[in-house]
């Protein structure tokens, strides 16, 4: 049986781990990034009850390394009283980490739109939430998007680490399959070149995307 | 360049106030950038603001929208009086923005939207007006500034030129009762500041009360009612702009004008 024939029987086996790879990435992304937007606003915003909480939780996420805040909430969870599926659990716990990340991404973003911009919406009547909303976050936005696509490949990347849990995404099949044939190398070669292919037509992506974005600025 | 809108300026004196501004001042910590500026003009009048930089011209333009917080002094705009020692209501300062339109000297479009929405989204955000309405509204002062054909494109792809008359077109936009211009052609090729002079003076023409922060030398004298000097954060002078530019009463402003001339 040669290499190939290997990895054409192996990938089966290993399919349904990446499409739970995928869906955590997507979930992730899908609570994380408004939850990062959420806090950035906290933090930019002038009640200081929020900016601090906001903090806290962008501090935590970031400072906890994303598998140490999978354990912690893995086994805090159930200790207070609070049942979820690894799934779950994986989907909370890398959603912070994507929102604590991707806030300060959004901060940056929101920092660079020029003071012009703000003081053209200020004397077009477009002050407070107008303002914002039409004026400052599309420009915002269109700034943070690159580093953000970066940030998700990354999130996809990390989603690897779900396997300590037990969560059946790739990196838990690929050692699953390690175990009954014993070919371990290979295995991880396979992985890696999956965990591979997906993060560079990704960056391939956003790259052609951040041309398309930066078109009118 | 466009005449047929420009209607000939009254020939006597309009009588309205359109701008009182009484004792504003204005400071950064210890820092007096503005000193005991007043100003009263009457609606329809055309001032320009000339002096050596680092004078105070446009944090004084800045004042009058509150761009800048003053520390003292009220401005009155219409009938939106605004009293700098007393905490302005947010409704106050949202009103006395509502009555001047501005104008920078670095255009400051929204890149994002296109030169119809640049003008159409703060009518229809800010007084309500309809899409068509507003985008009606936006094409007819687009020919006005002589760019119809460019209401589709997105801000970078025009000139600098064409995007201070786009700025205009969009301060227009709201009905302003005075029209704030800060350096408009400070940015600009001389060939390029003069299409944005010449959108300035049908302005003028047909009314418009204006305040131009300017380096503009013949605009001054040929376009304005009259001229304020200022140097150091107070204002040196205020007169007919004939006078101030030929036979000013200060030696200072004298100074500055040959300077400026003389290049």
């Amino acid at each position: 049986m040669t290499f190939f024939d290997q990895w054409i029987t192996w990938l089966p086996q290993l399919s349904p781990g990446l499409t739970v790879s995928l869906s955590l990435t997507g979930l992730c992304l899908v609570f994380g990034m408004p939850f990062g937007l959420v806090l950035a606003l906290m933090i930019e915003g002038k009640i200081v009850p929020l900016r601090i909480v906001a903090l806290l939780f962008v501090e935590i996420g970031r400072g906890a390394p994303a598998l140490v805040l999978l354990y912690l909430l893995y086994f805090g969870f159930p200790e207070g009283g609070i049942v979820l599926s690894a799934f779950t659990t994986a989907v909370i716990s890398l959603s912070w980490t994507t929102g604590a990340y991707s806030s300060e991404l959004f901060r940056a973003g929101l920092a660079a739109v020029p003071r012009g911009q703000r003081e053209a919406a200020t004397t077009s009547g477009l002050t407070g939430w107008p303002g914002f909303r039409y004026i400052i976050l599309p420009q915002a936005l269109r700034i943070s998007t690159p580093p953000l696509a970066s940030l998700a490949v990354t999130i996809f990347q990390t989603t690897s680490l779900a396997f300590v849990i037990a969560v059946p995404e790739l990196m838990s099949k690929a050692y699953e399959l390690g175990s009954y044939t014993f070919e371990y190398l290979g295995v991880f070669v396979l992985t890696s070149i999956l965990y591979g292919a997906i993060t560079v037509a990704a960056l391939a992506l956003v790259r052609l995307g951040e041309r398309r974005l930066s078109r009118h600025l | 360049m466009h005449m047929e809108l420009a209607k000939t300026r009254a020939e006597s004196p309009p009588t309205v106030g359109a701008v009182e501004v009484v004792g504003l001042d204005k400071a950064y910590g210890k820092n007096m950038v503005l000193r005991d500026v007043n100003l009263e003009m009457p609606e329809g009048e055309v001032l320009s603001i000339i002096g050596p930089s680092g004078a105070g011209k446009s944090t004084f333009l800045r004042c009058l929208n509150y761009l800048e917080v003053p520390t003292a002094g009220t401005i009155t705009i219409g009938n939106t009086t605004v009293d700098a020692g007393a905490r302005p209501s947010r409704a106050s300062l949202d009103h006395l923005r509502r009555v001047t339109g501005m104008v920078f000297q670095s255009f400051n479009l929204f890149p994002h939207l296109t030169v119809l929405e640049n003008i159409s989204l703060p009518q229809i955000k800010v007084l309500k007006r309809s899409r068509d309405e507003a985008h009606e509204i936006s094409r007819n002062l687009l020919s006005r500034v002589g760019l119809d054909a460019k209401s589709g494109e997105h801000p970078s792809r025009l000139s600098g030129g064409q995007q201070q008359r786009i700025a205009i077109a969009r301060a227009l936009a709201l009905s302003p009762k005075v029209m704030l211009f800060d350096e408009p052609t400070s940015a600009l090729d001389p060939e390029l500041g003069l299409e944005v002079l010449a959108v300035m003076r049908d302005l003028a023409d047909e009314g418009m009360t204006m305040i131009v922060v300017t380096h503009e030398m013949n605009f001054a004298r040929d376009v304005s009612d009259r001229v304020m000097v200022m140097a150091d954060g107070g204002v040196l002078e205020v007169g007919p702009s004939d006078q101030i530019m030929t036979q000013p009463s200060h030696e200072r402003t004298r100074k500055f004008l040959r300077a400026v001339l003389d290049r």
